[in-house]
């Protein structure tokens, strides 16, 4: 679905270059759970815009079912992005002036809408536990509520890919819990989903993982909470040294 | 179930405009503002420039001679049509009717009259002499079958009296038997009537007036003068200033300069306050689209990192500042015109300008002009955010408002 190969990003500051992604290969296969770890400012979330054509490479190369989307136009791009991208950021990412329903709506403006849409998103709520919430502003909603909504948009669409951006970041315990077991159902109902996350702790649902350090991935989460992990609840993890 | 919305772009727009009032407020303020400043100032400069075209043509005449010590009430009754009674010492008519390059003469007798029944003040009575008149005689063309006839009268657009009324003067009765276009200067305010009638009006008043009126024998307060063809006004105006003694001469274009003075005092006082406000409004856009660029950056990247392309984020953000553009627009029009016509009168005697109310044409043309401006410095102002969205890297913005 997604190849990557020798990706890399460099930021000029002054007289020097910071290197925020360093030659990085990875493959997405459909139907796969990639979580990527790593401290704050290892390059994780860098990695994830260039995935999805939202910052442009310094070098290496993105293919999106074989293509590279380097050679696309941004009309491309932002097409590919509508209609096989759905993407969860670290914040809610809603738009204040758009109730949540109009919210879910919104990538709709950037693909075909249909009447069924509007069906659609409704159904969509309902999934992730708040339809009672349709009419409500963002500003109404708990943490967890308004990340139920931004998942909700997310999917409108139908993408095939899901891109979430430490998406239980800023939650609770518990409400992490809730999210993620609604990724887990995403991702057992055929959604292909790479998500960062500096939380070792969420191994277990990833079907392939992989541990990222100044830039590079450099194999396995390597935190002290690792440590502590029932490897037999990660069995699936699969360790890439890919330096 | 909630019914779904029929969602599409311009919800997006009308909610992204209805969702932050205060500051589309300000901006709908600012573009009323421009709209207002440059529409009042094109309908009050083309309403004085149509007055004084339709008045000029009115008087009809190359020269106006009056008594030297009345020079400015000749120009009052032509321009304001101030009600005012004078006359020559002696009578110069003859002598200038022979003035070489003198085509015709037509003698005026100027009668300020007392309170009437048509009117609130007193008005202005201008006696002529029909044969030789040539300052309604276009207007006479114009109405085959018409004509000036004893104790009749033929009244400005001013006066509020119906053809086939009544009037009474000095306690003589006159008969409208027609009434002049309008042209925003003096005439409006005034009556015309033959000398005969004026006499007998003056002769009776000793009875049937409060107060009498007298019109000096052979005596006649104006003489409008037409010169030859080719001769230059200027020079027999010179000419009759030197054989007439006591008399003094204006031109049209000396009228014209007197209004298009006050006219240009007030065009600069226009000029200044649309710069004035250009001044001020301009950098409260570029402030207000700082603020845009820098609040909704986020909001955007957010669109892009959705599917939006640069094309789309450029319409939408130039569709929400156009329909600022036209709501301020369209009101600032809207209130100013309505100001304007319901205040004319005040405003007309606060600039002391002639002023005739542009055609509905003309107020449309402005209005039109007035809100394409507002639209094009829509346009300028959401340059500035265009310009930052389209050049950032949306997955930046995104990840530059985290906490």
């Amino acid at each position: 679905m997604i190849n990557v190969d020798g990706l890399t990003k460099t930021f000029r500051m002054d007289n020097y270059e910071i290197s925020a992604v360093d030659d990085v290969q990875l493959n997405v296969q459909p139907g796969e759970f990639i979580l990527i770890f790593g401290r704050s400012g290892c390059g994780k979330s860098t990695l994830l815009g260039m995935l999805a054509g939202l910052i442009r490479p310094t070098k290496g190369v993105v293919r999106v079912h074989g293509v590279d989307i380097a050679h696309l136009s941004d009309d491309d791009v932002s097409g590919l992005r509508a209609k096989e991208i759905g993407f969860v950021f670290q914040f809610s990412g809603l738009l204040s002036t758009l109730t949540v329903l109009e919210n879910v709506l919104l990538p709709t403006l950037f693909c075909t809408y249909s009447p069924s849409s509007g069906l659609r998103a409704l159904e969509l709520l309902e999934k992730v536990g708040v339809l009672d919430r349709a009419d409500a502003y963002p500003h109404t909603l708990s943490s967890g509520e308004m990340k139920r909504v931004a998942i909700a948009r997310a999917l409108i669409n139908g993408p095939a890919l899901l891109i979430a951006d430490e998406p239980t970041g800023d939650l609770d315990v518990d409400t992490e819990f809730e999210i993620m077991e609604l990724f887990r159902q995403l991702n057992h109902e055929g959604t292909t989903i790479v998500m960062v996350t500096h939380n070792p702790d969420l191994v277990p649902y990833g079907t392939q993982s992989y541990y990222m350090e100044r830039g590079k991935i450099v194999g396995k989460p390597k935190t002290s909470s690792c440590e502590n992990l029932d490897l037999k609840s990660v069995s699936h993890l699969t360790t890439r040294d890919l330096t | 179930m909630s019914k779904p919305p029929d969602f599409h772009f311009f919800r997006l727009v009308a909610r992204n405009l209805g969702n932050r009032p205060y500051r589309n407020i300000a901006t709908i303020f600012a573009f009323a503002i421009i709209a207002a400043t440059f529409f009042s100032s094109q309908y009050l400069m083309s309403g004085a420039q149509q007055s004084l075209d339709a008045g000029i043509s009115r008087m009809g005449a190359d020269i106006l001679v009056v008594p030297e010590d009345y020079a400015g009430a000749g120009q009052t009754v032509i321009l304001a049509g101030t009600p005012t009674s004078f006359f020559f010492e002696d009578s110069g008519f003859e002598k200038i009717s022979r003035i070489p390059g003198v085509a015709k003469a037509s003698p005026q007798i100027y009668i300020a009259t007392l309170f009437a029944s048509c009117c609130a003040a007193p008005v202005q009575m201008i006696a002529i002499d029909p044969k030789r008149d040539f300052t309604i005689a276009a207007w006479l063309k114009e109405n085959p079958g018409l004509r000036l006839g004893k104790d009749d009268i033929i009244i400005g657009s001013a006066i509020i009296q119906n053809v086939g009324n009544d009037l009474l003067f000095y306690g003589h009765t006159f008969h409208v038997v027609g009434v002049l276009k309008q042209t925003g200067m003096g005439v409006d305010n005034a009556v015309f009537t033959r000398f005969e009638d004026a006499y007998v009006m003056a002769e009776e008043s000793g009875q049937k007036a409060v107060k009498k009126l007298i019109i000096p024998e052979e005596k006649v307060s104006a003489v409008l003068v037409k010169v030859n063809p080719g001769t230059s006004p200027a020079v027999v105006a010179s000419e009759i200033m030197a054989q007439v003694p006591g008399t003094k001469t204006i031109l049209p274009n000396g009228l014209l300069n007197a209004v298009s003075g006050q006219l240009s005092a007030i065009t600069r006082i226009l000029y200044g306050a649309s710069l004035a406000v250009t001044i001020v409004s301009v950098p409260l856009l570029g402030v207000i689209s700082a603020m845009v660029a820098h609040e909704r950056r986020k909001e955007v990247s957010i669109l892009r990192a959705l599917g939006a392309t640069k094309a789309f984020v450029v319409r939408l953000l130039l569709v929400e500042s156009f329909s600022l553009a036209i709501m301020g627009g369209c009101i600032g029009i809207g209130v100013s015109a309505t100001i304007l016509v319901l205040y004319q009168d005040f405003i007309m005697h606060l600039l002391k300008i002639p002023f005739i109310i542009p055609s509905l044409t003309t107020i449309l043309v402005q209005g039109g002009s007035a809100l394409l401006l507002s639209i094009v410095v829509g346009g300028v102002s959401a340059l500035y955010p265009v310009i930052i969205f389209i050049r950032s890297e949306p997955y930046e913005s995104i990840r530059g408002g985290e906490s």
